[in-house]
């Protein structure tokens, strides 16, 4: 069926092939002479006609057509009869090239352009198309003209998706015809045509789909086109604020000085800058976040131009989750005081998603700031030791409900029809028997369901798509890392889905002000999710997993402690969203793999920091450049941390030498790989 | 004119590289037995055989390929250079070659309106100059330029001294409104196999004068499919050149990084665990690639979408060792790669079953830069 050859060749065909191309010779000179002198008489064009039909790739042949065409139209007037015989012969020398060459891009190019003349009956373009198409169902110059031809008679896409009905009738394996598809449908359901509402639709398209998903199970097509039908039930366009740091309706604490080995209360929060951190995440990302899109209304002086920063690389002005800092000490005395803050986000609009939606529903939250006159002695330059001392946590958990539940207000998402939809999918899979796509396309319905349904029922679905993706892993080995990723998605999603679920990994630490720990430790987590509901932690321990990055930690703009030891870290550009934490002092990489491989070279092709002049303008690169240039992926991360314990153990790249270069970068370092450093 | 040398007048063009389908050579499901592949192993001295016979003489075969001769020269010599033999290639005469196709504004002060300078395909689409020093017919083509400047670096040409500005300015004159490239001035479909050129052009001569890079940025972008792969212009299927010359592009432009997948995922540009889930799974249960959904596999696109892969840092989930076998399959008894198991070899589709070894780290290749799809020179960037 696929990949039709163009054209065959016979042994006997070789001599008739080497005259051929003699003659082609011949020819060919003759045209470049025609070409060059600007002859357009019948028999110079006759003569690129017949290179065009030996080597319709001959693109200077069809460049000097085009030529041809405009002096011949420049020459007459204009008689609509005599123009429409100039463009139809184009048309012919292209129809007669491309059966020669199906694929040529110059033929299928020259058509275009011929009929964007505007004289031409466009008419006979469908039937020719509807006789191409049949020939070779998958040739993508002929869907890509087809859309140009549509486009161009303002044929409805009504009609067009009928067509693609017939493609799929004949052959469901036809991946081009459920593309143009899902290229028509998306443009029907946006402007919202006759009888192409989401939830009418999408449940049909279900429908459509499932017939050649079952029909033939190893068929790509329909799955591909299922995932997309998943996603236009699933996603929402337009950017939501997902949650927020003070949250809303919540009561919060700040004490002035540092909080480290403070914040024996989820709620309380001390730093010596005298600010804290406001933070928004939303769920896709957004850029345009400033005072003018969010204002705060407040009597915590000196708040007046918040300065707004997006949480992600240098250069990019999007992120799903933004910080601006928020002073609460300022020098006339406001200690002992309660602050209303109030937050309004889109108020004017700016809020705009990459995709370009606008973040359209205003929406404001309310909390409160207890500004505690009592200054926080950092108790101690104590050593944080995460080995033990732990106490479950025996709070009330409605304490972690107000920092955890979502103010869903705002997701005005008519889900009714889209929960129906997933439930029937289900239903339908789990009665397909095993198969690993049907057991991944289970697994993300599943996931789908627990995303757009309440908080209650959750816990049961989690626990089955853990099931899946483990049978998964087992199954189907060559995937097992991408399995093991979204593993571990759902895991921290069914940690973070209930207060109760949470609570459970909730400690005291007894050695440090009983402080409140989440310890996410030897759960084999691969990679991070769902920080949007982890806003509130301080301290946290991800130990013992399998974690390669620390991409999604920049968002937690309280954390404080960090613990990712015994883990697969293999460079410090791994760490590279912690930059973003301007409250951590602890961080724990031992027994990681940090140095084993020599830095990917990759990477100096194409940003190579050693082009970059930056560091040298910096005090420490310019009085030790051999080592920042050894350790240069070190060096842009620790600089921008302000530590004050850092244990590196167990790297290949731990050693004195390393230490003397973290000592210089991280001057204000009071602890390094457990011991205490003589200042 | 039944054969021709590459450093003769003749004739030939392959639609540039991206859509692979058009190897001339094979039968409709041609996979006979009587054409075993020559081994299971990768056959280095077969290639050199091969690509050394192709240094020397075209087959006919190639004659509707004539516009394109710099690009079947690329292939012959960044092909010898994977293999390690650039000893076998005369490095001044082909420079010397490379350079004559370089077109120049008649008078250099004054580029003329709306012209593109860069490289002709071949001497078929060179036109003399007239007798008022004028250049009557100025077809450079992109695709050629990008080929001439990989055969000079490849050769180890010093890309510096070429004379670029022309080059350069008048490449400006390509881009369009949307970002994408034009091939030619004189006309001809924009898409994104010519951003990709322009982008290697600007990455090779280091000058990123002559495009608008946030332009073409915004255009790549709009290429994305619902799947995750990229369509050659906005709105068509996903496609495995289209979405190399996507994802190169936007590498050369530095606007992602090898840790696409592993970094900061959502502030990323585009949408990369389903480029990932579309690009793993063009590997065809035959081990080989296809570039579309439900094609046949195809040697070449080991290259284009292994390297798609590689740059976005989800390499690691290919089967190598089902790749491998494919690829040997395709493998032809008289050196050099077909298209398909059993078919006759090519040039195109050689040269990318010498990147795909490569990309497979097959030991005595040079390694890979992935992003240029040429070998990767020691002397290149540091």
């Amino acid at each position: 069926m696929h990949g039709r050859p163009r054209k065959a060749y016979k042994p006997e065909e070789e001599a008739a092939s080497a005259a051929k191309a003699a003659k082609l010779r011949a020819l060919q000179s003759q045209f470049m002479s025609n070409h060059h002198n600007k002859i357009y008489t019948k028999e110079a064009v006759d003569l690129s006609t017949k290179l065009l039909e030996i080597n319709p790739e001959a693109y200077t042949a069809w460049n000097y057509r085009k030529l041809a065409v405009e002096d011949k139209l420049s020459r007459i007037e204009s008689d609509p009869d005599l123009i429409k015989t100039i463009l139809d012969e184009e048309l012919r020398v292209v129809e007669s090239a491309l059966s020669q060459n199906f694929k040529s891009y110059g033929a299928w190019h020259h058509r275009k352009w011929v009929l964007s003349k505007g004289h031409s009956s466009v008419g006979n373009e469908l039937q020719l198309l509807n006789k191409f198409q049949k020939l070779d169902t998958r040739n993508f110059h002929a869907w890509n003209y087809r859309r140009f031809v549509v486009e161009l008679t303002k044929r409805s896409e009504q009609d067009e998706l009928k067509y693609t009905d017939d493609m799929i009738g004949s052959d469901f394996s036809n991946y081009s015809a459920w593309h143009n598809r899902s290229v028509l449908l998306s443009s029907l359901l946006a402007r919202k045509a006759d009888g192409f509402l989401p939830n009418k639709k999408i449940p049909d398209e279900y429908k459509l789909v499932q017939n050649a998903i079952f029909t033939d199970e190893d068929d790509q097509s329909g799955w591909f086109y299922h995932l997309w039908l998943l996603d236009q039930t699933v996603n929402v366009e337009t950017p939501l604020l997902t949650s927020s740091w003070p949250s809303h309706g919540s009561r919060i604490s700040l004490y002035a000085g540092c909080s480290n080995g403070s914040f024996s209360k989820l709620t309380t929060f001390g730093s010596e800058s005298g600010y804290f951190p406001l933070v928004l995440n939303f769920d896709q990302a957004v850029g345009g976040v400033s005072s003018s899109t969010v204002t705060i209304d407040t009597e915590l002086k000196g708040n007046e131009d918040l300065v707004w920063e997006p949480v992600s690389k240098k250069n990019s002005h999007v992120s799903c989750v933004w910080v601006a800092r928020l002073k609460y000490i300022s020098s006339e005395p406001c200690f002992g005081k309660e602050y209303k803050v109030k937050v309004k986000i889109g108020n004017s609009p700016g809020i705009v998603s990459s995709r370009g939606c606008n973040f359209s529903a205003s929406y404001e939250f309310v909390f409160t700031a207890h500004v505690h006159d009592t200054v926080e002695e950092s108790s101690q330059e104590g050593i944080v030791s995460w080995t033990d001392g732990f106490d479950i946590w025996d709070a009330e958990s409605k304490d972690l409900n107000a920092l955890t539940t979502l103010d869903r207000s705002n997701a005005q998402m008519d889900s009714k029809w889209r929960q129906e939809a997933i439930a029937e999918e289900i239903d339908l899979f789990r009665e397909l028997p095993d198969s690993k796509i049907g057991k991944l396309t289970l697994a993300r319905l599943l996931m789908a369901k627990a995303m757009i349904s309440d908080d209650a029922v959750k816990g049961v679905h989690y626990n089955e798509i853990l099931e899946l993706y483990k049978d998964l892993m087992a199954l189907d080995s060559s995937h097992y890392q991408y399995y093991k990723d979204v593993h571990s998605v759902a895991l921290l999603r069914k940690v973070t889905s209930s207060t109760e679920d949470l609570s459970g990994h909730l400690f005291r630490c007894r050695n440090m002000n009983n402080s409140v720990c989440l310890r996410l430790n030897n759960l084999s987590l691969s990679r991070i999710a769902s920080v949007e509901k982890l806003l509130f932690v301080q301290m946290l321990d991800l130990s013992h997993n399998e974690l390669h990055s620390t991409e999604g930690l920049g968002g937690m703009q309280l954390l404080s402690c960090l613990n990712l030891s015994h883990n697969r870290i293999r460079s410090f550009s791994a760490l590279d969203s912690l930059r973003h934490l301007k409250q951590l002092r602890v961080l724990d990489v031992s027994h990681n793999h940090i140095g084993e491989h020599s830095v990917d070279t990759t990477r100096y092709l194409c940003s190579s920091p050693l082009f970059n002049s930056e560091w040298t303008q910096d005090e420490v690169g310019r009085q030790m450049p051999t080592l920042v240039t050894k350790y240069w992926d070190a060096y842009f991360v620790l600089r921008d941390l302000n530590l004050k314990q850092l244990d590196i153990t167990g790297n290949v790249i731990a050693g004195d030498v390393f230490s003397s270069f973290v000592l210089r970068v991280v001057p204000k370092l009071v602890w390094l790989d457990g011991k205490k450093l003589e200042i | 004119m039944s054969e021709t040398d590459v450093h003769g007048e003749a004739v030939d063009w392959e639609s540039e590289d991206e859509d692979s389908d058009d190897s001339e050579e094979q039968e409709e499901g041609y996979t006979s037995p009587s054409q075993p592949p020559s081994s299971w192993n990768f056959d280095k001295d077969r290639h050199l055989v091969y690509l050394q016979m192709m240094y020397e003489l075209l087959p006919h075969h190639y004659q509707s390929q004539e516009i394109n001769r710099l690009t079947l020269a690329h292939f012959i010599i960044s092909g010898l250079h994977f293999l390690g033999a650039t000893d076998r290639v005369d490095k001044d005469v082909v420079a010397k070659w490379v350079l004559s196709f370089q077109a120049f504004p008649s008078n250099r002060a004054s580029l003329k309106e709306g012209e593109f300078y860069g490289f002709y395909g071949s001497r078929s689409s060179q036109f003399p100059i007239d007798e008022n020093g004028d250049l009557t017919h100025n077809n450079s083509h992109l695709a050629s330029t990008y080929c001439a400047l990989a055969i000079l670096k490849v050769i180890g040409h010093d890309l510096s001294t070429i004379d670029s500005e022309s080059l350069l300015l008048s490449m400006k004159n390509l881009q369009q409104d949307d970002g994408s490239f034009m091939p030619t001035h004189t006309g001809g479909e924009t898409d994104l196999r010519f951003v990709y050129c322009a982008a290697a052009i600007s990455d090779m001569l280091g000058d990123w004068s002559g495009m608008d890079k946030e332009k073409a940025k915004n255009y790549i972008l709009n290429c994305q499919s619902y799947d995750g792969g990229f369509g050659l212009i906005p709105g068509s299927e996903s496609h495995g050149g289209g979405t190399y010359c996507a994802i190169a592009s936007l590498r050369l432009m530095g606007f992602i990084g090898a840790d696409l997948l592993s970094n900061d995922s959502s502030s990323s540009i585009l949408d990369p665990s389903l480029l990932l889930n579309w690009s793993l799974q063009r590997q065809a249960s035959d081990g080989g690639f296809q570039g579309r959904t439900n094609k046949r596999s195809d040697t070449c696109y080991a290259f284009w979408i292994g390297a798609v892969l590689k740059l976005i840092g989800g390499d690691a989930f290919i089967d190598k060792i089902a790749l491998r076998q494919f690829l040997l399959s395709c493998q032809s008894k008289y050196g050099g790669f077909s298209k398909y198991p059993g078919a006759l070899p090519d040039l195109y589709h050689s040269y990318y079953g010498y990147t795909a070894f490569s990309f497979l780290e097959e030991p005595g290749l040079s390694p890979l830069c992935p992003e240029l799809g040429l070998p990767l020179l020691t002397a290149l960037g540091i």
